[in-house]
């Protein structure tokens, strides 16, 4: 079974009758969903030791290839494996409602897909089993494409992926960020709930200053 | 006697509760409405469906504050993610998460709500008092200018060598250490939050606050409300518990924000005529960053000290907008400043060298700009559908908004300015600044657009054909539900909106506690 590509181009692609349906739109991301063609030949990467939540193995697979083009190996940084940076993202979108996991696993499904690679930018391999400068290019493609809809794709994928390498405090020496200076934060402080325990006087009522 | 603050895990059945007033979200509206019924002797219980966190917790963690601070782990935005927006999602609202800007109403603002949208009564001479009172509690002033950082510095000195209209920001500190982390919670309790200030002065007298509850329906009998269902949610997961809160109140407040108090009516079969939802305005956000010579560090100190609202007021079809500057941290700025690769990560490397410039763009004002629209997706979801269509005036605004943004940052002693456009447009000249960014592709998507103000969706007025709330915010068509937080406003302020939220909340109170008579 398939999709003819003249016939998904033809037709349901206009940006509002996408948008309404949710974050990317039914029928395009229906052609993530799908497992014809292009699906042979993508890469598999060795899982977590930790388990998905969300995202398959393929789906984790591509967020690990787009996670490797977005961030570098570069003198001083930590490396995507060394942060876990899909398994990051994983995570993260647990924390999400089902209908944005579904729409995120739809969309992984669309970046995988041969067909759409074919449609959209003349690749017929799966995003995993391209070399580096081709995902870049296909990465370009989605950013920069004269249609919405993959550039709101692009931009929901860039965030998670990059919300996963850059949540660790790994990454601060490397972009010169210190963080809260030390001393400030007080993890013994009282959580005051009321009822029968007085207010405490930092509640509010805040009289010192710490860095005095 | 002293009340409580609950979370989704003190009960583990469904149970009820009574009072006089629910109120249903617990930020800038709701927390100062809610202080103001308990102080006229009202039993009142907050739903919030955030969690209940404190400077126990606010260690500067970005990651961690994202997830349990802010809406949809700050990754909000519309549904085609053209603007990402940033709101407030714990006991105390965006007052926990905000940069502590305070701004009267603009006399103008309230002015065109009265000539345009028949609201009445609500103008400076009603709101002075209630202003003049949240200032002095919540220690309301100038931030000096010697303590300004050198990020607000480079907007600051820029507007004041191109002799553009410039002032310093009004906070609600008390004791602040100028650290800068207001955006992720106050650790030292300096910022008069709602979470630290009213919310538990009000429980002191009795208020029940029961934070991880996510209000699902109000109680509607014919032309009354009886109360309020909530679902309770785990603090750990944010997931439901399956165990159900239902308040029985003589009157309900919805404080939910211009997001979530539309989703709620929504879901409460309420939909104003077709109002509920609509003209809902989120200041959109245009970013300009420059790379300055020294260091600014720009994620330190008070975030917010200067402004300029030279442009607010551009002329007939034009979009003003006002300057202010952001804080600026790793994993935002990773986020938001474009690029991807090596290219992405150099322009991180400079963090401590930029400087951020923002345009907060006035909406709702042109006649044609109606902003846009908050949906139900699924009735069961959290989740809802937020469509901002941007429109060619909005671009001609954020055009003209980062010309000026990089103008300003030269005149501050920029080095180099560059656009946040998916392919950022950099510029190391002032004299190129209007044409590089005159070339440049003004389209949703392709440009950096955010927003920490949403407003309207339930908005006041005197026609129930083409407003939610009437001038005491009370729904119309209902005695004894009301609509408190910036959802009412019939349009955007041009400045930021909490101090306009807590003095109408103030104001209303005396009409919510008439309602639950």
């Amino acid at each position: 079974m398939g999709v003819h590509p003249q016939a998904l181009a033809g037709t349901e692609l206009s940006r509002r009758s996408l948008l309404k349906r949710g974050l990317l739109g039914g029928s395009l991301l229906a052609l993530g969903g799908m497992g014809f063609l292009a699906l042979r030949g993508g890469r598999a990467v060795p899982l977590p030791p930790e388990g998905l939540r969300v995202f398959s193995p393929r789906e984790y697979a591509v967020l690990d290839a787009v996670a490797r083009r977005l961030v570098r190996p570069r003198k001083g940084w930590p490396t995507v494996d060394e942060l876990g940076v899909a398994l990051a993202a994983d995570r993260i979108a647990e924390r999400t409602e089902k209908s944005a996991q579904k729409e995120l696993k739809q969309l992984l499904g669309l970046f995988e897909n041969g067909l759409a690679g074919f449609l959209f930018g003349g690749w017929t391999r799966p995003f995993t089993g391209l070399d580096g400068e081709e995902q870049d290019r296909v990465l370009a493609q989605w950013r920069d494409s004269s249609l919405a809809i993959r550039r709101t794709g692009f931009s929901a994928l860039r965030t998670l992926v990059l919300a996963g390498y850059y949540k660790s405090p790994r990454v601060w020496p490397a972009v010169g960020y210190p963080g809260l200076p030390a001393g400030i934060h007080r993890p013994e402080a009282i959580e005051w709930r009321g009822g029968d325990t007085p207010r405490p006087d930092g509640n509010g009522v805040w009289h010192g200053d710490p860095l005095k | 006697m002293s009340g409580r603050i609950l979370d989704g895990r003190t009960h583990t059945q469904d149970t009820t509760l009574h009072c006089d007033v629910c109120v249903v979200g617990s930020g800038a509206g709701g927390s100062v409405l809610a202080e103001r019924l308990v102080a006229r002797g009202l039993a009142v219980v907050m739903l919030e469906e955030g969690g209940y966190w404190t400077r126990r917790s606010f260690d500067g963690r970005e990651d961690l504050a994202y997830a349990r601070l802010y809406q949809e782990l700050a990754n909000r935005a519309t549904d085609d993610q053209s603007v990402r927006i940033f709101q407030g999602r714990n006991v105390g609202g965006g007052t926990t998460v905000n940069w502590c800007t305070c701004f009267r109403t603009p006399r103008a603002v309230l002015e065109r709500w009265r000539d345009q949208f028949g609201v009445q009564g609500l103008d400076e001479a009603a709101l002075v008092p209630h202003w003049e009172a949240i200032e002095q509690r919540l220690h309301i002033a100038e931030w000096p200018e010697e303590r300004m950082n050198a990020n607000n510095r480079v907007l600051w000195d820029g507007c004041g060598k191109l002799g553009y209209a410039r002032g310093l920001i009004r906070r609600n500190v008390h004791n602040c250490a100028n650290l800068g982390f207001c955006g992720l919670g106050c650790p030292v309790d300096a910022k008069m939050a709602m979470n630290v200030t009213l919310i538990p002065d009000a429980v002191e007298k009795g208020m029940t606050v029961q934070a991880n509850a996510s209000g699902r329906r109000l109680l509607v009998r014919g032309r009354r409300v009886e109360g309020v269902e909530a679902a309770l949610l785990d603090p750990e997961t944010d997931r439901p518990t399956g165990v159900k809160v239902t308040v029985r109140s003589r009157a309900v407040a919805v404080c939910g924000g211009a997001i979530n108090s539309p989703a709620f009516l929504l879901r409460s079969g309420l939909d104003g005529q077709g109002n509920v939802g609509k003209r809902f305005f989120l200041h959109p956000v245009v970013i300009m960053s420059a790379v300055m010579p020294d260091r600014v560090e720009p994620w330190s100190g008070a975030p917010q000290a200067a402004y300029s609202r030279h442009f607010i007021d551009r002329g007939p079809g034009k979009v003003g907008f006002i300057l202010e500057v952001p804080p600026v941290m790793p994993l935002i700025a990773a986020t938001v400043f474009p690029g991807e690769g090596e290219r992405h990560q150099a322009i991180l490397e400079q963090l401590p060298f930029t400087q951020t410039t923002i345009a907060i763009c006035e909406d709702g004002v042109l006649p044609d700009d109606v902003g846009g629209t908050v949906r139900l997706r699924d009735p069961t979801e959290r989740r809802v559908s937020i469509d901002y269509p941007l429109r060619p005036f909005h671009f001609e605004a954020f055009r003209t908004a980062c010309k000026e943004m990089g103008r300003i940052q030269f005149a501050g002693g920029a080095r180099e300015v560059r656009s946040l456009h998916s392919v950022p447009v950099r510029i190391s000249r002032v004299e190129d600044v209007g044409g590089a960014l005159d070339r440049a592709p003004w389209e949703a998507g392709r440009v950096r657009v955010a927003t920490a103000h949403q407003m309207g969706g339930c908005g006041m007025g005197r026609d129930p054909r083409t407003s939610v709330v009437d001038s005491q915010l009370r729904y119309h068509g209902m005695d004894n539900l009301f609509v408190v937080d910036g959802s009412v406003f019939p349009t955007s302020l041009g400045v930021n909106p909490q101090e306009t939220i807590f003095g109408i909340a103030r104001w209303a109170s005396q009409f919510v506690a008439a309602g639950a008579a």
